[in-house]
């Protein structure tokens, strides 16, 4: 047996999961419908993706949020899993699934996969025909990720560094950097049973003025650490910044970096798509104005080439949105799109050429790192603050580098910390901002640019 | 001066906490900042730790409700290490919604020498550095 199937056997051996086949779960991915597969409407798509956020503690009520969203004309079923399963917390999730069964009231903020079991759950996946994205946050998801599989989810959103340091305060790095690579392999060994399972990086970070160069540096080694376990279907990832102009640069530079990195280590055969997430920071309370942000995410996708958006509510700023309210942006964000036709192609070379140098320094000290391996190299980069993500609440996080919004609301550097990009970038990046400023007028700023919708 | 700062509780909002360290370093003070999701008690450990003059807690999601009712317990609990320092606490201090009158009196009340509830951060800094000067 091989040291990975011996680790997937203690795994899956927990008192919480149902008895695990791997021979009839091998069976059921090779006979799956490809249309489950993201991989492959990526492929025979010619039209962005459209997938909405949501889950539901119980299996009815998921159901019926699917339906919901078939309603509204979705081309991606989300699964966003509570809390505790994040946390790998299995019992208070199946206790508060049962009281959320017995009673009117949800108590559970997603849905609990691994306690409702991929037996069950595998009913509800293939009934509708979609694919599926796995939404979690959890830095431990070896468990998740095969009772995922299992049950006909075959995209896995996160990563270790993308799905750490915006949500734990003190999760050991290098132990989720270990946990994903188990995730990597198992995705990897079933992508040779039928369509690819595919593999999302979390882009949107902290969603606090988070510099283009620190988002694209994380997106391409979470690619480069699933590419090198055999992953051949991986999307990188964005959040609308607030400035058009730079998510039009963002969105050529990591098209263009990524499959530069990916030949770099030989994996060319590779499928990188490109996800755009709408607004994710601080929403306007007037819903009307919430409305036209959304709208502009779904124009500025469109220009910036993304094969799949990932939709926000008018609701966001009240609280948690309603099914209807989902499945409502889903249906007007493909009305968007139907009625963008021939956008202009903007290109900013001066934009891209700095841009392009940042990241290519950062990620040329992340190679430089003496480690023997490319998880050691980032794990020692992010310590030592060659990665420094703004406003990260982790404790292994260097929170050196200082950004703000220049006068056409572009995030800049304004100080760089350990993060080793050239004098030359960082002088631009300083010349586009008003640097005369004492520190309390810098904070005032800081505030004002969180909010920039308001 | 020292400060000790922090977000009490399992509070994982880490803006308002950097921008209060900026601020509070801009104006002069040096400061130990233990981040978010900080328990009341390693508050106290770092106070004493680096013989801080204040603590600065701050909440957002209404955690602080909870967990400062044991302010006064532990002040009492390490007696005279804690008599010459400073307690402030600021943010969104309740969960839902209370106005500054309930609110203030009932921190005080806690143990708390400086109390804000929805204030701006420079008012609330503003007020710390008049209070520490008409301390002396």
């Amino acid at each position: 047996m091989s040291l990975l199937q011996e680790e997937r056997e203690i795994i899956l051996n927990n008192e919480y999961v149902d008895n695990f086949d791997f021979a009839e779960v091998e069976e059921f991915v090779k006979n799956a419908s490809k249309d489950l597969f993201i991989s492959y409407n990526f492929a025979k798509s010619n039209k962005m993706l459209v997938q909405p956020r949501g889950g539901f503690p119980t299996y009815n009520k998921m159901f019926a949020l699917y339906e919901f969203f078939v309603d509204a004309n979705v081309d991606v079923l989300p699964c966003t899993i509570d809390s505790n399963t994040r946390l790998n917390d299995y019992a208070t999730s199946k206790k508060m699934l049962r009281l959320s069964e017995e009673n009117e009231v949800d108590m559970l903020n997603g849905y609990p996969l691994v306690n409702h079991g991929y037996r069950t759950t595998r009913k509800m996946m293939t009934h509708f025909n979609k694919p599926i994205s796995l939404r979690h946050g959890t830095p431990d998801a070896r468990l998740l990720i095969e009772t995922a599989i299992a049950s006909g989810i075959f995209e896995i959103e996160g990563g270790p560094i993308t799905y750490l340091l915006p949500y734990s305060k003190n999760f050991p790095l290098d132990k989720a950097f270990l946990y994903w690579k188990y995730v990597e392999r198992v995705c990897a060994k079933y992508s040779g049973l039928n369509e690819p399972i595919n593999r999302e990086s979390f882009g949107p970070l902290t969603a606090t003025l988070v510099p283009p160069c620190i988002t694209i540096v994380i997106q391409l080694l979470e690619m480069l650490l699933s590419l090198e376990e055999g992953v051949k279907s991986f999307s990188v990832s964005f959040s609308q910044s607030g400035s058009m102009n730079q998510d039009i640069v963002m969105g050529a530079v990591i098209k263009k970096l990524a499959k530069h990195y990916a030949k770099e280590i030989n994996c060319e055969d590779a499928k990188v798509h490109l996800v755009y997430h709408q607004w994710m920071g601080a929403f306007p309370q007037n819903k009307d104005f919430a409305e036209q942000l959304i709208n502009m995410s779904t124009v500025i996708a469109s220009m910036v080439g993304a094969d799949k958006i990932i939709t926000k509510t008018r609701e966001e700023a009240s609280g948690i949105p309603t099914k209807e309210a989902n499945a409502k942006t889903v249906a007007n964000t493909q009305y968007t799109l139907r009625i963008l036709n021939g956008l202009p192609n903007i290109v900013d070379e001066e934009e891209e050429e700095i841009l392009t140098e940042e990241v290519m320094s950062i990620m040329e000290a992340v190679f430089n790192d003496p480690a023997d391996t490319l998880w050691r190299k980032v794990f020692n980069s992010i310590k030592n603050g060659i990665i420094d993500v703004p406003f990260s609440p982790h404790i292994i996080n260097n929170n050196e580098m200082i950004t703000i919004r220049d006068a056409n609301k572009n995030i800049r550097i304004i100080k760089r910390g350990k993060v080793p990009i050239s004098d030359r970038c960082y002088e631009y990046e300083k010349s586009k901002c008003d640097l005369t400023k004492d520190t309390t007028s810098i904070v005032n700023d800081i505030i004002h640019d969180i909010g920039i919708m308001q | 001066m020292k400060v000790v700062t922090g977000v009490v509780g399992n509070d994982i909002h880490v803006v308002a906490n950097r921008l209060i360290e900026l601020s509070l370093k801009a104006r002069g003070f040096e400061v130990f900042n233990l981040g978010v999701n900080t328990y009341l008690e390693e508050f106290i450990d770092a106070v004493i730790e680096t013989d801080a003059d204040i603590l600065l807690i701050s909440s957002l999601n209404g955690e602080a409700e909870g967990w400062c009712r044991e302010v006064n317990f532990l002040k009492n609990k390490y007696g005279k290490l804690l008599d010459d320092v400073v307690f402030m606490i600021g943010g969104n201090l309740v969960v839902g919604t209370g106005s500054a009158e309930d609110i203030v009196p009932r921190f005080k009340n806690y143990g708390f020498d400086l109390v804000f509830h929805q204030v701006d951060l420079n008012t609330g800094l503003d007020e710390l550095e008049k209070f520490m000067s008409e301390r002396k």
